[in-house]
């Protein structure tokens, strides 16, 4: 019997206890159990070292981030006998031979381990049984962002951590060092985002099915960079609505050209807000670059219908002196506008013109006009006649650029008083 | 009997020669080689094998590497008698211990593993381990864009052991600064790749010490032709072509208008196609400044013939009403009271030569003709002396087209000195 129990012994089965397993008694240890099974909560401490943030995206509504996350807990199932009390650093691998906190991220959409070239974790244990336990990590967690001031907005966004199955009776999770147990890297720094602060709470869940569980945040705040929209959106839509109100300084019988001026301002104004929706999420509410470039939008747009009037004016006032001078033979007497309006030449005064559907060059126009000289003798005479009887509709159709005079004082006036009301408003 | 069948059912896995050769059986690979002693030594050797990519907008480099690891684990010693190295089969890594290295401030990384994994393990005689493996890397890299394109930006691989202070593992380049090489046909298609080299650090974490830190520098030069042709030339090319409206005669309303119309909204399409592959960063770039530049002439040379335009309408308008005062216009026919605006010469205003044509004068006209005549000479006349007073308004409203003529001559020459401060400044 005696021979037996040795033989048994000699072709065990079982593979030989790795040096460290004996050391930290692996073999007594089971892992599914938490230590202090049954009694009181374990404590674990965290500490968070954030090593970048690496991107924000608008579209997502998400961050995200590469942190070194640290765990510290006593399982005394681990202690060891050492003259020296230092630590011992062991290989990543013995993880899954003892227990760990189940921490994970709430509101995570995807993360990962780095294990290039391996596993990216590190397992220190004390003489006394405390554990240091140590993984990098990527995390890509939601945040909710509110755009109604973008881009002049901040935006606050916070990584949650939290035991996926032990609540506060069993594992009480709580920041290391208090607020200091939160510290990043000194290059951290995104191109569009001024980081404000990094702050560290604690806070307790509760769910329904399961019960309360201590939840950790770390909390950071951004700024948004203003410059890049100022170059890029801001800066542009003022050149345009300047630009349209070139318009007003233009001689009202170039047609074509004021014309042309406005629509093609508008054209620029549509691009330019179309370039600003491409990289943003399609919000129910306004933000506050669409109320700027809508309204510069609106001015330009005033612009073209201010010059649709003056024209529309214009014409009515002509057509009144077509009637009254009555059609000559196969020329029409018709003031400089209406001329100027048909063939695009300058004409300083009044002309017989031939309404053929191709205009002659303008020279041979104005030697044509030899042969009305007395009736343009008499029409400034009856124009001012007219004017004074007191019709004052018929005074502002006569002035036209009157329109144009009080346009090119208002429309700069109001853009300016809106620009202030504007940057008061959201600065 | 019993023992002997006993010994027969062995349910023992016969252990592969390897594990005989290397003892695997009694290595523990949680524990690295000394553990309990002085630090371990591992060399580490880099060769590149290609630069995959560089992205601004992430700001971050992706690279394919072979990474080699070289130290002593006297566990792993056979007996040999030629003193030839054994290359062993990659999957025997999970069961000795091996460095753990990472890649700090990496975003994602993987070992090659097609067809399987690209690991390579050579075992000494004495102990010596070669242990080698393909991976690509993506890390940070933080690049400044206040040169752009004009920039070279410096980009760094850092390695560094996860757990292993440098009290455990001291990491080194094998052959100092030859320890870096590279595949001789590394090229990238935007930059040029100046140089690769070497340095070693240590870097410090408050809650777990001292480590030590290898880096791979590398210095990347952009190529500008790329930029050369997409965004300067184009936008050169739309600030002459702003200068052609110049040269146009100032009568052609729309075509003037248009142009410069036509060039800023060019312009405006220029500049977002720029933005759209660039990071939002707060400051500006080289390339922003020469293209807001540029457009700031393009937007200048609108103004200029709104300038052109409004101040000759004023001029129109002011001789109207000194036609109108003088209400005859003297027999002076059309053709030549359009010379008195100026837009030919000024020389025939003065002279009578046109003005026995006329024949639809009235009589009774005819002395106040010549007295009125004479009076506008010398009205033409004491408006140049007007001029000559100090009233140098006039004189310009009379020369308009003189802005034209300054402005072919200001707006080229303002052009190029900005163009060589610029490329000298930048390049």
């Amino acid at each position: 019997s005696k021979r037996e129990i040795k033989m048994r012994k000699l072709d065990s089965t079982k593979v030989r206890p790795l040096k460290s397993e004996q050391l930290l008694h692996i073999e007594d240890h089971d892992f599914a159990l938490r230590p202090g099974f049954g009694g009181s909560p374990i404590p674990v401490g965290i500490d968070v070292q954030v090593e970048s943030i690496d991107s924000i995206s608008e579209v997502d509504m998400d961050f995200t981030m590469t942190l070194y996350l640290r765990h510290y807990w006593k399982d005394e199932r681990l202690s060891f006998r050492s003259n020296k009390n230092k630590s011992m650093t062991f290989d990543g691998r013995l993880i899954k031979k003892i227990w760990v906190p189940d921490v994970f991220f709430v509101h995570s959409k995807r993360s990962f381990i780095h294990d290039t070239t391996v596993e990216n974790i590190m397992l220190r244990v004390y003489p006394d049984g405390n554990v240091l336990f140590s993984l990098r990590i990527t995390v890509s967690a939601m945040c909710f962002m509110d755009f109604s001031r973008f881009p002049l907005d901040t935006q606050n966004c916070s990584l949650e951590l939290e035991s996926y199955a032990y609540n506060e009776d069993d594992l009480m999770l709580y920041w290391k060092h208090g607020n200091k147990s939160l510290s990043t890297d000194e290059h951290i720094s995104l191109s569009q985002f001024f980081i404000e602060e990094f702050s560290a709470s604690s806070g307790l869940a509760f769910y329904s099915s399961t019960g309360w569980y201590n939840r950790l945040f770390i909390n950071f705040a951004l700024r948004r960079h203003i410059f890049f929209f100022v170059l890029q959106s801001y800066f542009p839509a003022m050149l345009m609505v300047m630009l349209s109100w070139v318009s007003f300084w233009i001689d009202r019988r170039a047609v074509p050209a004021r014309v042309s001026l406005g629509i093609t301002t508008v054209l620029t104004m549509s691009t330019i807000m179309t370039g600003v929706s491409a990289s943003m999420p399609q919000v129910s509410y306004i933000k506050a670059v669409d109320v700027y470039l809508w309204i510069s939008f609106l001015f330009v747009f005033l612009s073209v219908i201010e010059y649709a009037a003056v024209n529309y004016l214009t014409t009515i006032e002509e057509r009144k002196q077509l009637k009254k001078r009555g059609k000559a033979s196969g020329m029409y007497s018709m003031d400089a506008v209406q001329a100027m309006a048909f063939d695009g030449c300058f004409h300083d005064t009044d002309v017989d013109m031939d309404l053929t559907p191709f205009p002659e060059p303008c020279e041979e126009n104005e030697t044509r006009t030899s042969q009305t000289n007395i009736s343009n003798a008499d029409t400034p005479r009856l124009r001012r006649k007219r004017s004074l009887k007191g019709n004052v509709g018929r005074i502002i159709l006569q002035n036209n650029h009157v329109i144009d005079t009080y346009s090119r004082i208002i429309f700069p006036s109001v853009y300016i008083v809106f620009n202030f009301f504007y940057w008061g408003l959201y600065m | 009997s019993h023992i002997f069948k006993k010994n027969e059912d062995l349910t023992k896995a016969w252990k592969g020669k390897t594990e005989q050769l290397l003892k695997i059986d009694e290595h523990d690979f949680t524990m690295r080689p000394a553990f309990g002693g002085p630090a371990i030594p591992v060399g580490v050797d880099v060769q590149v094998e290609s630069l995959d990519s560089i992205s601004e907008v992430d700001m971050d480099f992706t690279m394919t590497l072979y990474l080699r690891h070289y130290w002593k684990d006297e566990r792993l010693s056979f007996p040999s008698t030629n003193n030839k190295s054994r290359t062993f089969d990659g999957r025997l890594v999970e069961k000795i211990w091996v460095p753990d290295v990472f890649f700090v401030h990496s975003k994602r990384s993987f070992i090659h593993d097609t067809t399987t994994d690209n690991i390579m393990l050579r075992v000494f005689p004495d102990g010596h381990v070669l242990y080698s493996m393909r991976v690509t890397v993506t890390a940070m890299c933080n690049m400044d864009f206040s040169r752009f394109p004009l920039d070279s930006q410096t980009c760094s691989l850092e390695l560094e052991s996860y757990a292993y202070t440098d009290e455990d593992l001291m990491l080194y380049w094998k052959n100092g600064n030859e320890s870096l090489k590279t595949d001789e046909k590394i090229s990238l298609s935007q930059f040029l790749i100046q140089k690769f080299h070497t340095t070693s650090r240590l870097a410090f974490y408050s809650s777990t010490g001292w480590y030590n830190r290898l880096y791979i520098n590398f210095t990347l030069r952009r190529h500008i032709f790329f930029f050369l042709l997409q965004t300067y030339f184009p936008a050169t090319l739309m600030v002459m072509l702003s200068w052609v409206s110049f040269w146009i005669d100032r009568r052609a309303v729309p075509a003037r208008v248009s142009l410069g119309i036509t060039t800023v909204l060019t312009m405006s399409t220029i500049i977002t196609g720029v933005n759209a592959s660039m990071p939002r960063v707060s400051y500006i770039k080289a390339v922003d400044i020469y293209l807001w530049v540029s457009f700031v002439f393009v937007f200048l040379s609108v103004l200029e013939y709104a300038a052109v335009n409004y101040l000759t309408t004023v001029q129109e308008r002011k001789e109207r009403k000194l036609r109108e005062r003088f209400s005859c216009s003297c027999g002076i026919p059309h053709s030549k009271t359009m010379m008195l605006d100026g837009n030919y010469s000024e020389s025939d205003a003065n002279s009578l030569a046109g003005y026995t044509r006329n024949q639809m004068v009235p009589e009774e006209e005819k002395p106040e003709k010549v007295v009125v005549h004479l009076a506008m000479s010398n009205e033409s006349n004491s408006s140049r002396k007007r001029g000559l007073k100090g009233h140098v308004g006039l004189r310009i409203i009379q020369n308009t087209h003189a802005i034209d003529k300054y402005s072919r001559l200001i707006f080229p020459g303002t052009y190029i000195v900005f163009n060589l401060i610029y490329w000298s400044v930048f390049s």
